[in-house]
């Protein structure tokens, strides 16, 4: 592992870490604001996360070891896949950090144990929210894994770091069909993070919930990191959109001020895409459970056509 | 600075094809809304993208048709028809088409991807790709997948208001296909064009039905008795 790597882990994880809960509170804001209502603070999130940092964890007597791992597993997992989506440069990375392969698998692997805890306490809740999220995962499953096969075809690479290094060099979109994946991408950004109009995040009524159901039995420090994680993963699926479509700024070399810019950059395009994602969940209506696979059928055909298009045109 | 930008060929180019990308989602959109007003907002943006598109090809070719073509479809698809068919909207009341025949938009949207390479394969057997140039070619192609994914919502939904959309759609693929294939004379587009605007001042004047699927509407005129010529 060369120095320059060992700076970028330090780097983009901490930078992805900090501003990870940001956006959550932005996407709230802006959804409160269309409902003409002030909404929270801009650093709510923080202060949240702080206080169930503070608060003891309880466990249900009939949970195993699974319930007490998860937390730090999807944190470690996600913080993991934090690698593969440069932020702050694009460093020389060790082999197999950035496949995309790899990148799915440990959305996947994050996506299993939730599922396995939300099953672990025994509760009906739980229960209903696994079996849930994984019929869901069934379908959109192979929609993301057409969408990741259809940006690697376009760009002729399975490893993130040399996309965003082709994106990054160019003034426009690389190719045309990028503005198809970016549709694709960004239902996968809502259906990957729970988001309306998949999951309601904002509710506690078992007819909707889905990713709310499986943490319903966690508590206290368990609860925060759960949290963030989910943050996490938010804002690295915004990353690999921005990055695609908009991949002005991203630094390619390590400086000082490239890495300030960068930063700087990516936080007012996280930004505008935070808001456009509230503004989004506050103009559709949550959709019933069965008339999901549509929805994951519009990214599908996206992708499918960047294919079809690549491949003939 | 900006003019020579506008001048450069490849860019210009470039600007086309995510214009078809556009045209394309835009087609999508078309067959899987059900909310009236949005499918006549997508309708009306496809229309400005092919404003654009013929605006951009003036820019690369100089052909003075292409401009005309270009300020007539502002004008008609862009301004006059969404607004009489907006003036429908408001007689009828209904906001939300939810009725299909034989195909949900999810299917609507698996068979467009087919017709889409029937279109390839079929344009493909007619034209030399080399001959017509790469971006004539992608312009035909998408063209005709346009008029057929017209086709497929004429075919797929059940309101008249839906399916007059679809068959603006379709003429849309046609005016694509004509512009970058048979060098559509100015004079069949204008005709094409009064076709259309009548078809939507028909449609406005019958607006009294649109509320109904196809087999209702002909339960009305079958109760008015309109083609027995008897009262009721």
């Amino acid at each position: 592992m060369n120095a320059s790597f060992l700076l970028f882990t330090l780097l983009n994880t901490g930078f992805v870490l900090l501003i990870s809960p940001l956006f959550m509170s932005l996407i709230k804001k802006v959804k409160a604001y269309t409902q003409g209502r002030k909404g929270p603070r801009l650093l709510q999130s923080y202060s949240d996360l702080r206080k169930l940092m503070q608060k003891e964890v309880v466990y249900s007597p009939n949970s195993s070891g699974i319930m007490r791992i998860t937390p730090y597993l999807n944190l470690a997992v996600l913080l993991l896949a934090t690698l593969f989506i440069p932020i702050v440069f694009i460093p020389e990375a060790p082999a197999g950090i950035g496949n995309i392969i790899v990148f799915l698998y440990l959305l996947a692997i994050e996506r299993f144990f939730t599922a396995l805890c939300g099953l672990d306490a025994g509760s009906t809740f739980g229960g209903m929210g696994s079996s849930r999220l994984m019929s869901l995962s069934a379908v959109i499953e192979p929609t993301m894994i057409i969408a990741f096969a259809a940006l690697a075809y376009v760009l002729k690479t399975v490893n993130f770091h040399e996309m965003f290094a082709i994106t990054a060099g160019s003034t426009i979109p690389e190719s045309p069909t990028l503005a198809l994946i970016s549709i694709s991408l960004f239902i996968i950004i809502i259906v990957e993070t729970g988001r309306i109009p998949v999951d309601n995040p904002a509710t506690h009524l078992e007819l909707t919930m889905i990713n709310e159901a499986m943490i319903l039995e966690q508590s206290g420090k368990n609860l925060a990191l759960i949290e963030l994680a989910h943050a996490v993963k938010q804002t690295i699926l915004m990353a690999v959109l921005i990055n695609i479509l908009a991949p002005w700024g991203l630094a390619t070399e390590l400086t000082f001020t490239g890495i300030v810019v960068s930063c700087l950059y990516f936080l007012v395009k996280a930004s505008l895409l935070a808001g456009l994602i509230g503004l989004f969940e506050s103009s559709i209506a949550k959709m019933r459970l069965f008339r999901l696979p549509g929805f994951y059928m519009m990214a599908f055909f996206f992708s499918a056509l960047t294919i079809l298009m690549e491949v003939f045109a | 600075m900006i003019l020579s930008f506008m001048t450069d060929p490849a860019f210009l180019e470039n600007i086309v094809r995510i214009l078809f990308v556009f045209v394309l989602i835009a087609a999508a959109f078309i067959l899987s809304t059900r909310n009236i007003a949005s499918l006549l907002t997508v309708y009306t943006v496809q229309s400005l993208l092919l404003v654009l598109i013929a605006t951009f090809l003036y820019l690369m070719e100089g052909n003075q048709t292409l401009l005309e073509i270009a300020v007539l479809t502002l004008v008609t698809k862009v301004l006059l028809i969404p607004f009489f068919i907006n003036l429908i909207g408001e007689k009828i009341k209904i906001s939300r088409d939810m009725k299909f025949n034989y195909l949900e938009p999810t299917s609507s949207l698996l068979v467009s991807m087919a017709l889409i390479l029937l279109a390839y394969v079929f344009v493909s057997g007619f034209f030399d790709e080399v001959i017509l140039g790469k971006l004539f070619f992608i312009g035909a192609v998408i063209g005709l997948s346009l008029t057929l994914m017209g086709m497929l919502v004429i075919f797929s939904r059940r309101k008249v208001i839906t399916k007059a959309i679809g068959y603006l759609t379709m003429e849309n693929g046609v005016l694509l296909f004509g512009i970058f294939v048979a060098d559509l004379p100015f004079i069949i587009e204008i005709l094409i064009v009064i076709d259309l605007m009548i078809l939507i001042l028909l449609t406005t004047i019958l607006a009294t039905g649109l509320d109904s699927t196809i087999e209702e509407y002909h339960q009305r005129l079958q109760t008015l008795k309109i083609w027995s010529g008897r009262e009721h």
